[in-house]
């Protein structure tokens, strides 16, 4: 038998072996024995000797075209025997990716934090700063600074936790208000968000202890139509660019015009439903441009600046984006109802 | 307030439904509660004429026909007592509607057709006040004649809306008809038609009836007084009547209804004296005595303060001034010589006075917020014209009017510009002058200049802005536009503790902590509850003068007590596990700041139970915070009376407490009613924020290979870990970059009352690797401290 009829034996007996295998450790047992040091092509070059050496040339290259050829095959071989390998190995590891787990175990922050946090994320990218102050708090600050001179009527609308004659709880933030007229310099732009105190019983929409987020600006040329157009940036930014915003006149003795400010109601987009009681506005905050008395009180002249300022209750909001009815809820700690805002 | 739309028509035209006239009241500054139908939705109540009555054998009933002006005559089944033929009553027609939601349908009863109801005023709702013929029983029966099939409601003075206003604390001059007129009049821009005030005097001379003194100007500045006799005391007329029913006030008799008529016409509250009873008929305005007591209407005597100014007669006080006035001098059926009081009096003075007495008036509540010293005549003359009216007695020639210190009017001077400028709307300036006039200021313009002349009865304008608020109000502040913030711009940002809370509130939600808000007080029983000694100044905290309740009395001095509630709520909802949080100040008046107010330290709270919540879970969370803020804490055994005494540790770094930690003590959880344990941590924010250290540069990654080595030690079960891992530390020397414990043994391989303990180090240097030489002079190191210091032996 010619070494080209043996070549061509080896080839078809390699290919029927290679279709058969059934595991890459047969495959390597084939490869050694057709291809290995002591395999049959090995075999034929070292009996190359014994052939013509005109010849031998020729069937060398033939021999190396040969097992070229096989070690591609096998190669080939290989690759498949691999991927369906893996595939096997992958099907076996297969699970029921629809079976429910516990979720990794996150709190979340209250719902006023929340609010609160988007209020001052909307009013510091208007350049507003946020200062804080003290809850128990000086009745100047308080009350005489906001124009409420004591024994004043209006006072009555804000019931109020005394700690002595001069010391109170405070009612609103507005006492930072007069301290930051009275540390810094125009232009003013600052928010002061905090709790407040309400000699209020608790039930349903009231509560004693509560959050306002006030908000003052004084420079020049501070006008009426600029605390409009600040409010409506925030509603529209907190709500929507459809959200805009009704001033009604008000009084509140710290603002000179005042202003009580709906918004459109989220709920229904202004055309009347449970929520707003039919007029399709919500009351949201208070406002107004600063009383001079105000600013001469906290020494600023009012022959050169001007100033507005206004006051948000977070509760409501909170209430109205997580759907609280009852005010209650919120300070009662229940981590089965907090937890659904994780 | 609530007034009948009729009663304000008297005054200027509503040409516009009552939901459009609320709108416009309401944007130009007069909010409204709500409108009511007087009748309470009555319709197709008609008069009728009984025309017989027969009464049905072996009931109450009777069978009548009864003509309503109709083609056919009704039958009606009526169970009334008083019923009979010949009475005008009112008749509820098949398809009737009365107040109350009530329908009337042709029916039978006892099998006999009745087609309709006679009612009595009950089913009306119609007080006795207001149409003082209603029987006690039965059905109404009208005395006057009213044509047959006419609607009852104009008849019984319900046929009207009543407008519930919300007044604001600046405008007591519209808690009246006459102030809300004049409102209508700017809002719907219609005419504003004040009565016209004559008074018929019937001679005589009013100071020969009655003297009047007073020796407190200062709280009363002006008093003024007319005399009436021959007075005939009897029923105001329907028109009067109704219009005290719209307003929510009874109707008594002419007089007193007279002065509650002016009060809430002109906002002014009158009293009316029985003249006889006057002693001496002298009046004296005055201050009390030191000690001088008063019997209010109520029957209490009263110990008054020399500042409450009180309403004397010859001999003694007999009422408050704008408060209340005496039971002696009331008008009664027989009286017959009155004097009619209309005062203003200082708003400050009735205030205390009501506040100290603890008692609250429709008079005192006006005089509080503000009664205008300039109108009091035209109300006192109003009042006397209505005796005229009502010919309820002679008017006597003459006035009192003791107005020492006349206020002038007020002259505001404004810029139109300014107010342009302030509005950020271009009023155009004739529509200002337009506007104030309206709103019944005196204005001139002299270009840009307005001269302003305020009212009498407002009070509550001082200067250009409250000019610039009139103007915009009527104008309308739908024309204000929304202009973007101009001028300097501003850098915006958050304070560094909000910062600090911020970065807290991330890592605690990741952690799986819940935020919670408690209420900032609470109660000294509630603070006891944690076992604090005696002398702790948590046990004195900050009382609250005029607290909601016991429980809610003092500001918190910590947080703690909140926590432990809160968790006791959620163990004892069935809750099995719970992470929870809350950040806010605690407050200590011990320590006052240089205000003199209480220290307020932003503190944060930590509350956990359940199976994942140990004393090492809740530590490991405080321990990562400060970690964050760049502080590595020493942890000391030892804690609050509140914790369990085994279970509590301090986290400190350089004599400096950062927070505490630890297991709840059994008693406190019983006296929380807490049935599981719980772990709390309490960390200073404040001491946090002043020593927070941002992130520094990142050490670079090592360039040489570490060695690691262990080491098992025994040692007595006394011995903390914690120092005795802080000694090998210092004995380790620099090459140790970092050492754990891995394990705790204790057991049949260690002696009784002996732990073995196992720790990994692992060493490293930086610029070359280590050899095994130096590794295990650094381990001899340790192991010597470690059986010198601590007794703790090597494992064999």
């Amino acid at each position: 038998m010619s070494v080209v009829d043996t070549l061509e034996g080896i080839k078809r007996r390699v290919e029927e072996e290679l279709q058969a295998l059934d595991g890459s450790a047969a495959l390597e047992n084939l490869r050694v024995r057709v291809l290995g040091k002591k395999g049959e092509l090995t075999a034929l070059l070292k009996g190359m000797g014994q052939l013509a050496p005109e010849e031998r040339p020729k069937v060398g290259a033939q021999i190396n075209e040969v097992r070229q050829w096989l070690a591609d095959r096998m190669d080939e071989a290989q690759a498949r025997i691999r991927a369906a390998e893996r595939a096997a190995a992958l099907k076996a590891e297969t699970i029921d990716v629809t079976e429910p787990r516990p979720l990794p175990q996150m709190g979340s922050e209250h719902p006023i934090t929340l609010v609160m946090n988007e209020l001052i994320e909307c009013f510091t990218g208007m350049g507003f700063d946020v200062m804080e102050g003290p809850e128990v708090e000086l009745d100047h600050y308080n009350f005489e600074l906001m124009n409420l001179p004591k024994n004043h009527p209006a006072r009555d609308a804000q019931d109020t936790f005394y700690m002595d004659e001069n010391i109170v709880l405070r009612t609103h933030t507005s006492p930072m208000q007069a301290r930051a007229m009275l540390t810094r310099k125009p232009p003013i732009r600052i928010i002061c968000p905090g709790r407040v105190y309400r000699s209020d019983e608790v039930d349903a929409t009231h509560s004693p202890v509560f959050h306002q987020m006030e908000g003052l600006v004084v420079d020049e040329h501070v006008r009426m139509s600029d605390l409009r157009g600040t409010l409506e940036a925030f509603a529209k930014k907190l709500y929507g660019p459809d959200i805009t915003t009704r001033f009604r006149p008000s009084f509140f003795p710290f603002t000179e015009p005042s202003a009580e400010v709906d918004l459109t109601c989220v709920s229904c987009h202004g055309k009347g439903c449970r929520i707003c009681k039919g007029t399709g506005w919500i009351e949201v905050l208070g406002s107004g441009m600063v009383n001079p008395k105000v600013l001469e009180m906290c020494g600023i002249d009012p022959a050169k600046y001007s100033g507005f300022a206004f006051g948000i209750g977070l509760e409501r909001i909170a209430m109205q984006r997580y759907g609280i009815r009852d005010m209650r809820l919120l300070y009662e700690g229940d981590a089965r109802l907090l937890g659904q805002l994780r | 307030m609530k007034l009948a739309m009729n009663m304000l028509r008297q005054y200027v035209d509503i040409p516009v439904t009552p939901e459009e006239y609320t709108q416009r009241m309401i944007m130009t500054g007069t909010a409204v509660e709500g409108t009511e139908d007087i009748s309470g939705g009555m319709e197709k109540v008609v008069v009728g004429r009984v025309l017989t009555c027969e009464d049905v054998e072996g009931t109450h009933l009777h069978e009548c026909t009864v003509d309503v002006g109709g083609p056919e005559t009704l039958h009606i089944v009526c169970g009334a007592p008083n019923v009979a033929a010949g009475q005008l009553v009112p008749v509820a027609l098949d398809g009737a509607h009365l107040p109350g939601g009530v329908k009337i349908k042709k029916g039978k009863l006892r099998g006999m057709i009745s087609e309709g109801m006679i009612c009595s005023g009950e089913e009306l709702h119609v007080p006795t006040e207001l149409y003082p013929n209603i029987e006690e029983k039965g059905i109404l029966v009208f005395h006057e004649d009213y044509p047959l099939g006419a609607d009852v409601k104009p008849i019984l003075g319900i046929d009207d809306t009543a407008v519930d206003f919300e007044i604001l604390a600046n405008r007591p001059d519209c808690l009246c008809a006459i102030g809300i007129a004049r409102e209508t009049a700017a809002a719907l821009d219609t005419e504003f038609r004040a009565p016209e005030i004559t008074v018929t005097e019937a001679g005589g001379n009013i100071h020969d009836e009655v003297r009047v003194r007073v020796e407190a100007p200062d709280l009363c500045p002006r008093y003024a007084a007319r005399v009436i006799k021959n007075v005939r005391i009897a029923p105001s007329p329907l028109w009067l009547r109704k219009y005290l029913h719209g307003a929510g006030l009874r109707a008594i008799n002419n007089i007193v209804d007279i002065t509650n008529y002016i009060m809430i016409e002109y906002g002014h509250p009158m009293h009316a004296f029985d003249l006889s009873k006057v002693r001496g008929r002298q009046i004296v305005v005055r201050r009390a005595h030191p000690g001088e007591t008063l019997t209010t209407l109520d029957g209490n005597e009263r110990a008054l303060r020399t500042d409450d100014l009180v309403i004397c007669d010859e001999e003694r006080a007999t009422g408050l001034a704008g408060i209340m006035g005496g039971e002696e001098s009331e008008i009664t059926e027989g009286t017959t010589d009155v004097m009619f009081e209309c005062a203003a009096f200082d708003r400050t003075a009735i205030r205390l006075t009501s506040r100290a007495l603890g008692m609250r008036t429709e008079s005192s509540g006006r005089f509080e917020r503000g009664v205008a010293p300039g109108t009091v005549m035209e109300a006192l003359d109003r009042a006397c014209m209505l005796v005229n009216l009502l010919d309820a007695g002679d008017v006597v020639s003459g006035v009192i009017d003791l107005y020492p210190n006349p206020r002038p009017a007020q002259v505001i001077t404004a810029s139109v510009k300014h107010i342009q400028e302030r509005a950020g709307v271009e009023i155009p300036a004739d529509d200002m002058v337009r506007i104030l006039k309206k709103l019944h200021f005196g204005c001139e313009r002299d270009g840009d200049t307005l001269t302003v002349t305020v009212p009498a009865f407002r009070e509550d304008l001082d200067g250009e802005a409250d000019v610039c608020e009139e103007c915009l109000r009527i104008y309308g502040y739908q024309h204000i536009p929304a202009t973007p913030l101009s001028g300097q711009t501003t850098q915006g940002g958050v304070s560094p503790m909000k910062a600090l809370k911020d970065r807290t509130a991330r890592l605690l939600t990741g952690m799986g902590y819940l935020e919670i808000m408690n209420f900032s007080f609470t109660g000294v029983k509630e603070i006891q509850k944690l076992g604090l000694p005696q002398d702790d100044p948590r046990n004195d905290p900050m009382p609250i003068l005029n607290p909601l309740g016991e429980d809610a009395a003092v500001m918190r001095p910590t947080l703690a007590c909140g926590m432990l509630r809160t968790l006791a709520f959620n163990m004892n909802h069935s809750t099995p596990a719970a992470r929870l949080y809350e950040m806010a100040a605690v407050f200590d008046h011990h320590h006052r700041t240089d205000e003199g107010l209480p220290t307020e330290t932003q503190t944060l709270c930590l509350g956990a139970y359940g199976p994942d919540a140990d004393f090492f879970t809740v530590r490991g969370a405080v321990e990562a915070i400060l970690r964050a803020g760049g502080i590595g804490c020493e942890v000391e055994a030892g804690g609050d009376a509140y914790y369990h005494p085994g279970r509590c540790a301090r986290l400190t770094r350089g004599g400096v407490t950062f927070a505490a930690v630890g297991e709840v003590h059994p008693d406190v959880r019983e006296r929380f009613d807490m049935p599981k344990r719980a772990v709390i941590a309490e960390i200073n924010l404040q001491t946090l924020l002043t020593y927070f250290r941002p992130m520094g540069e990142m050490k670079p990654l090592p360039r040489f290979p570490a060695v690691q080595r262990d080491l098992a030690l025994v040692m007595d079960e006394g011995v903390a870990v914690g120092p005795l891992m802080a000694d090998m530390r210092a004995s380790a020397g620099k090459l140790l970059e970092s050492m754990e414990l891995f394990d705790v043994y204790r057991g049949a391989q260690v002696a009784a009352g002996h732990k073995s303990v196992a720790f990994s180090l692992t060493f490293r240097a930086p610029d070359r690797t280590l050899t095994d030489e130096e590794v295990q002079a650094a381990m001899d190191k340790v192991a010597r401290v470690c059986a010198g210091k601590h007794g703790a032996t090597v494992r064999a």
